[in-house]
């Protein structure tokens, strides 16, 4: 699965990215929007009708309404206003990686010591909205494919912490969130270097946790109710923060995505009767009586057909179809899924989950061309997610009274083949888009040449780890090899594109493979720039040539 | 490089096709397969579940029962997945299913006592205890190697934790019913059990310290025994709290407040059923002494070791392991890959069992599960063993060590149709596996597996398969 990371943006933003529309003014105020075609979602189309902001809200929506003295008018003939687009599987990073621990692990020390005595990752009590500084470019890069509130969480970890829905306007602050906490967010990936480091010890430690809050909550009510003669419970707030999620009051999103993980998350949910809502669900379809009964953000990232679960076991079976055939049907499957959740009787909302923002619609497009009814489709990106974000009456739809989020698009409602974002409102902010640039920019002349040794430092979220690179470039692709105390491996996929240079290379560990993905700028004989490690997380590296 | 290296290690796996003039079982009424189209990527689940004929006859072959003896031509009678008959004069029922036997052998289904097959994670080795963490979590159904196994007549896996920990993960006993969703895999009736662990894989997991890395205790073997006496006295001290609580929850008399129950502590749990009787130890050692130790522990805090794992110089102390009722599960001829496996001869198996210890040869390894039946006949030849005593070793003997040998292990009335069918004598060099049935129902079948050739083209076409299919074989032993 191609996944998007974010994080790196802002470092080759001058590469490729200004290939992207860009706002080319953000003001707030009055505006009455007419002679648009609008899609209100929750109470059908308007064919020809006005829509009027104020203040960051909806005033009104109607085939006839006055329009204010005060308005400034956009005549929007021709095009379509819809709600803008909640993606509540988004993998936008909420703040900036976390610094490499200072001198992890001098003598005798282990994995950096969190505030919380837990290991990062495993901290129920940690905050998006605490610390909340997404980068700009994320949010520009959601808006501009029509998305206006994103669900901000932490990525890694097994019990994540919690989120906090935001709005995708720039120089956002912590007063414009729009909901925090919205759930307890939970996944399987092991902490660093400490217990749990598997998925077996991750599984046992969510079990653990989820008990000692069940009992943290009996004891602080015991001792609320009347602490006379009562020892007094040991204070954590990482419990205290479950309480409400045992007692299925604080909603727990759970990151699953092939069939196993989601029956896992369906187990533990089961157990411990949390309210339940799986995020990712890729291979929602083969685990639909796990699913049953609970909404499911589904994410349209397709994973490819020899990702998915029973590759295997058709490979195996004589009387299968060819390989070709096979993958075809299986990529089928594969976006027939959300279709095979709505059809299960699934409410479900759809989102990017490691998606790029610019491909959510396409791909939303796929699922529809699959199957899955367009104004499910349109509802399962607004105003369902809207609800399963608990802001289903402020959010969601084009209503009196409402957030004014909104997207317009030309050449087609929002999901057609043919749309096209021009404009979006968020919380009434217009940010209008320029015209898409033609097709395939020069981007920065002809390509930097990298080939040779360089010595790398990445800085990990395990500490800095020296790297050597070896690169045999030809043309615009580049071949070689990595070595590091991971091992000497191959490097893939490598491109030079003006000075931008990527690569990924897979290591082998515990058992996993981990595809390693770089991102950097050269500048001569230096280079720096981004990767993502994987169940690992992010880094940042400099790197400079061997002469 | 790496590509044809991968292709290389699947294709050694790989099943290798019925020569043509050799005789095939053949089903009168096969289960319709369906046609065109994957009906496995409509299905919620994972695949066409092989029909499970109400009346199965496996006729006219030769029947190793594992318990009671050979017999010459026999015919094997399955209701409902469960044996019905066996014997040399069985009368079929009419409409029954026929597998025509004639010139087949006929053996239980084989159970390996020791595997990783199947797990996506081995050792959770950042604690020395971790009684808590499940094997039964983190299962996987589609990896090739399951399919492999089959076409080697395996049909239970004994999937054990790692051994980088004193105390390591539970496990999970599965059948290999190839096809179906993960749960679907587990042996319902299995007791659980637990992987703990002795000698040098313990003492030297994450001992050396690095940077961003606390070296673990123990680090020596005194400290494994230390620290098994240590968990084990907490074990008695929460199962004594949680009676305490039960009692005082029975005495409460109206208009009291209710007691609070003690903390739960899923490791401790896991340590009390241990202590209970409840859970099955399967104990990794190699040296007679550390050997000595655990079954000196096990003594002192009242439980039994199903079985001792690898226990390489198990035939040193063969009459302690028989007094304590412990069982051993061992390699056939498996040693010296590292200090402690040293001392190992490959008459180990069959002297251990002659002295009244119930033995089992194991893999360990997703590539030997495949031809275990080899391995059991090293027992005869290097050690002596009988032809049924090492059958046993790789069937009705590991079913004891799981508990399950009331239920499958041996061809006996009312145990489930668990079964392989060789086309020759199953200790014979080239013999083969041709079909193999899981509760009566054919998870495997020569006939309908794909060639060699047929498996190699479809990976070179496909490239490499996104499985947690590596093999187990290797650091775990």
């Amino acid at each position: 699965m191609r996944r998007f990371a974010p994080g790196w943006l802002p470092a080759i933003g001058l590469g490729l990215w200004t290939a992207a529309p860009t706002p080319v003014a953000a003001q707030a105020g009055t505006w009455a929007l007419t002679n648009a075609r609008i899609q209100t979602v929750t109470q059908g189309i308007i064919e020809k009708g006005i829509l009027i902001i104020r203040n960051g809200l909806i005033e009104a929506v109607g085939a006839t309404v006055p329009i204010p003295p005060d308005a400034r008018v956009l005549d929007l003939s021709g095009r379509t206003i819809s709600p803008g687009i909640i993606d509540l599987a988004s993998t936008i990073a909420s703040g900036p990686a976390p610094a490499a621990p200072a001198a992890a692990g001098g003598p005798g020390g282990g994995a950096a010591p969190q505030p919380s005595g837990r290991p990062a990752g495993y901290d129920p009590a940690a905050a998006v909205a605490d610390e909340l500084r997404p980068s700009a470019a994320d949010l520009k890069a959601a808006r501009e494919a029509g998305i206006t509130a994103v669900l901000l969480s932490a990525q890694r970890g097994g019990i994540r912490g919690q989120s906090a829905l935001v709005p995708t306007r720039d120089s956002l602050e912590r007063a414009d969130v729009v909901r925090a906490p919205v759930a307890m967010h939970f996944g399987f990936q092991g902490a660093q270097g400490t217990y749990p480091a598997t998925l077996l010890g991750v599984i046992a430690y969510e079990r653990q946790t989820l008990y000692d809050a069940q009992r943290y909550g009996l004891l602080a009510d015991r001792y609320r109710a009347n602490p006379r003669g009562l020892e007094r419970p040991a204070f954590d707030p990482g419990l205290e923060a479950l309480v409400p999620v045992v007692r299925g009051a604080m909603p727990t999103f759970f990151a699953a995505s092939n069939e196993n993980e989601i029956r896992r998350a369906a187990k533990i949910a089961g157990e411990f009767r949390l309210k339940l809502t799986v995020v990712g669900a890729t291979e929602g379809w083969r685990a639909v009586d796990a699913l049953k009964g609970r909404p499911v953000v589904v994410s349209v990232n397709f994973p490819g057909p020899t990702e998915s679960t029973g590759w295997a076991y058709r490979l195996a079976r004589k009387d299968g179809p060819d390989s070709t055939r096979a993958d075809s049907a299986t990529k089928v499957a594969i976006e027939r899924n959300a279709a095979a959740l709505h059809r299960a009787g699934i409410p479900l909302a759809l989102g990017t989950g490691g998606l790029r923002p610019a491909e959510l619609i396409p791909n939303v497009r796929k699922a529809v061309a699959a199957g899955l009814p367009a104004d499910v489709a349109l509802q399962a990106l607004t105003i369902r997610p809207a609800e399963l974000a608990g802001m289903g009456q402020a959010l969601g739809s084009l209503e009196a009274g409402k957030i004014a989020n909104l997207v317009i698009t030309e050449k087609g409602d929002l999901l057609a083949d043919s749309a096209r974002v021009r404009e979006v409102f968020v919380d009434g902010i217009r940010y209008e888009l320029s015209a898409p640039p033609p097709a395939r920019p020069a981007s920065g002349g002809t390509p930097a040449q990298v080939g040779g040794a360089w010595a790398m430092t990445l800085q990990s979220p395990q500490g800095p780890m020296e790297l050597t690179l070896t690169f045999q470039q030809s043309g615009a692709s580049l071949a070689g090899s990595m070595a590091s105390m991971m091992g000497n491996t191959a490097i893939d996929e490598g491109q030079v594109a003006g000075q931008s240079v990527s690569w990924a290379t897979t290591i082998q560990m515990g058992g996993q493979s981990i595809t390693l993905n770089f991102q950097g700028q050269v500048e001569g004989t230096r280079m720096r720039g981004n990767a993502t490690l994987g169940t690992f997380g992010s880094a940042t590296f400099t790197a400079e040539k061997k002469p | 490089m790496k590509r044809s290296l991968v292709l290389t290690a699947m294709v050694g796996g790989l099943v290798l096709p019925a020569a043509a003039q050799q005789p095939t079982a053949t089903r009168a009424a096969a289960p319709a397969r369906p046609a065109g189209e994957w009906s496995y990527l409509d299905a919620p689940l994972t695949g066409p579940v092989p029909s499970a004929g109400k009346l199965v006859a496996i006729t006219n072959a030769t029947i190793m029962t594992a318990s009671h003896g050979t017999i010459p031509k026999g015919t094997v009678l399955i209701r409902d997945g469960k044996i019905a008959a066996v014997g040399a004069n069985v009368t079929v029922p009419a409409g029954a299913e026929i597998i025509d036997g004639t010139g087949r052998w006929v053996t239980p289904g084989i159970i390996d006592a020791h595997s990783h097959s199947m797990a996506e994670g081995i050792n959770e080795g950042t604690q020395s205890v971790t009684a808590e963490v499940r094997i039964e979590d983190v299962l996987r159904q589609d990896g090739i190697s399951i399919y492999r196994q089959l076409a080697g007549g395996v049909t239970v896996l004994n999937i054990l934790h790692g051994s980088a920990n004193t105390i390591g993960g539970q496990n999970a006993t599965v059948k290999l019913r190839w096809g179906l969703p993960v749960d679907s895999m587990l042996f319902a009736g299995a007791p659980p059990g637990i992987k703990f662990a002795l000698g040098e894989n313990v003492r030297q997991t994450n001992g050396p310290q690095m940077p961003g890395r606390q070296a673990r205790y123990p680090r020596s073997r005194m400290g494994v025994e230390e620290l098994l006496r240590e968990r084990f006295t907490s074990a008695r001290e929460y199962q004594a709290e949680w009676k305490q609580y039960e009692a005082a929850r029975k005495a409460l008399k109206k208009g009291q407040p209710e007691p609070i129950p003690p903390a739960r502590d899923l490791e401790l749990d896991a340590l009390v059923e241990i202590l209970e009787g409840k859970r099955l130890v399967h104990g990794h050692s190699y040296r007679s002494d550390e050997i000595l130790m655990l079954l000196g522990i096990a003594k002192e805090f009242g439980f039994r070791i199903a079985s001792l794992q690898h226990v390489l110089e198990g035939y040193k102390v063969a009459d302690e392991i028989a007094a304590a009722g412990a069982g051993a599960s061992t390699f056939a001829d498996s040693w010296a890959y590292k200090m402690e496996a040293f001392d190992a001869i490959p008459h180990n198996a069959a002297l251990m069992a002659e002295r009244g210890v119930t033995v089992s040869i194991n893999s360990d390894s997703d590539e030997r599960a495949r031809r275990l039946y080899q391995e059991a006949a090293k027992a005869m030849k290097y050690g002596g063993a009988s032809e049924e005593e090492a059958l046993r070793m790789i069937t009705l003997n590991a079913a004891k060590q799981l508990g399950v040998e009331k239920l499958t292990g041996s061809i006996d009335i009312g145990k489930d149709a668990d079964i392989a069918i060789f086309s020759g004598h199953p200790f014979a060099p080239a013999s083969r596996v041709e079909m193999t049935l899981i509760d009566g129902r054919t998870f495997f079948d020569r006939n309908t597996a794909p060639t060699l050739q047929q498996m190699i083209e479809r990976m070179q076409r496909r490239g490499r398969p996104n499985t947690t299919d590596a093999d187990a074989e290797g650091g775990a032993r």
